[in-house]
């Protein structure tokens, strides 16, 4: 298997980039493309000792940043890193491609070089959250603001299939996230989404266990939380910053005095797993769920370890196969 | 011929009737396209067409098929 990789892109690239490759070889093998400034990259390859490893460069002048539009980034920065490792997967010359960049322009990047599944409407970006009893993929998590029931019930499909597959999930739970769990709550887009999984349900294709409401999502009330964009968004935000604000009031509460603070030492090993559950580092990175071929997008402040995670994500999708499954299912996804 | 392609590839992006598609269907109102939705339509047209590429003014001027079916005839 050989992976692409954006070295250009993320808030620490492209040493993170580098240093994350170079983890990920030694450590899963595998061959790979870094894609970006040679004179940057090699310096960076020789530092970390990769001399042996099957790692090459394939040399990008431009980058695209977090200021360029994300609509007409690829098309107007052809020579960007990130443009340049599109073509590259679209071309055959790697199985998945990781970047770390603007999720916008790599979103609209993996939709007009790579293009999306026939018949899929959308590409979703499905994040992991932790929740009760592991992760629930959330999606869609912001990549599309306005969604019809068919979008909705092709991110179901999609991310029942990455569960399934990726994660081994056993017939993953799907929920819909709605503003009530009766089967009467929501907009229009919510019912009209809510008849179309208990059809697909009903056939047998997906597991609908129903609405969920947004504090049944971190409970584990699903393993998949189908969602527009929009709403999804808002959720991991929300998630994330009540994540962190409560890590912080533990830590503020534990260094109040020294009892608190030998208390602390007691529980650091839980803290630590906390920390390890919370971390974006841990799950590493997100697939384009819709896209002809794996492209992987590694949270914009991923360190090494997170690219070496966001690999091995990578890695199990291509075995994984999820777009032949998306392929194989497509006449049941589309109204 | 050149409408009848462009409906072709408007029907697989956007999942609708080719049939129901004329001269006056707009991109936004009609078919609910989105800025992305217009670039990946642009790139399609420059891929089937000999056109040369488009640019984002002329793609922003470009409202409806009509608008379109013109802009590849006057190159094609």
């Amino acid at each position: 298997m050989k992976l692409i990789i954006d070295a250009m892109s993320g808030d620490n690239a492209p040493e993170a980039m580098v240093a994350g490759c170079v983890m990920a070889a030694r450590e899963f093998g595998q061959e790979y493309i870094l894609v970006g400034r040679e004179e940057a990259l090699r310096p960076l390859l020789a530092r970390e000792k990769a001399d042996g490893l099957p790692i090459a460069i394939q040399h990008a002048d431009d980058v695209i940043d977090m200021h360029d539009d994300p609509a007409t980034a690829v098309r107007q920065k052809k020579n960007a890193s990130m443009s340049v490792a599109l073509r590259l997967l679209r071309d055959g010359a790697g199985d998945a491609m990781i970047s770390a960049g603007n999720t916008g322009a790599l979103l609209s990047g993996a939709t007009l070089v790579v293009k999306r599944v026939k018949g899929i409407r959308r590409a979703a970006l499905p994040p992991m959250l932790p929740c009760k009893n592991g992760h629930v993929l959330l999606v869609d998590a912001g990549a599309n603001t306005e969604c019809t029931p068919e979008y909705l019930l092709q991110f179901a499909y999609m991310g029942s299939f990455y569960m399934e597959k990726v994660m081994g999930v056993a017939r993953p739970r799907v929920g819909l996230v709605n503003n009530g769990a009766e089967d009467t709550k929501g907009d229009p887009l919510r019912k009209e989404t809510y008849q179309l999984l208990r059809q697909a349900d009903e056939a047998g294709r997906i597991r609908f266990v129903g609405n969920v409401e947004g504090s049944d999502v971190p409970k584990g009330a699903c393993d998949v939380a189908v969602t527009d964009g929009f709403t999804g968004n808002v959720m991991l935000k929300t998630v994330e910053g009540v994540a962190s604000f409560l890590v912080g009031e533990i830590k503020t509460m534990f260094l109040t005095n020294a009892r608190t603070k030998l208390a602390y030492l007691l529980v650091k090993p839980a803290m630590g797993a906390l920390k390890k559950l919370l971390s974006t580092s841990e799950v590493g990175g997100a697939p384009f769920l819709g896209i002809s071929k794996p492209v992987f997008k590694a949270h914009g402040s991923s360190d090494a370890r997170a690219i070496r995670s966001a690999v091995r994500q990578a890695m199990n999708f291509v075995q994984a196969d999820v777009v032949g499954e998306i392929e194989r299912n497509i006449e049941h996804m589309t109204l | 011929m050149v409408f009848e392609k462009v409906c072709n590839i408007l029907s697989e992006q956007f999942g609708v009737d080719a049939g129901a598609l004329n001269m006056d269907t707009a991109f936004v109102e009609d078919l609910g396209a989105d800025s992305l939705d217009v670039v990946e339509l642009m790139m399609s047209i420059e891929e089937e067409f000999d056109v040369g590429e488009i640019s984002e003014e002329e793609a922003a001027a470009m409202k409806t098929i009509g608008d379109l079916v013109r802009r590849i005839g006057d190159d094609d």
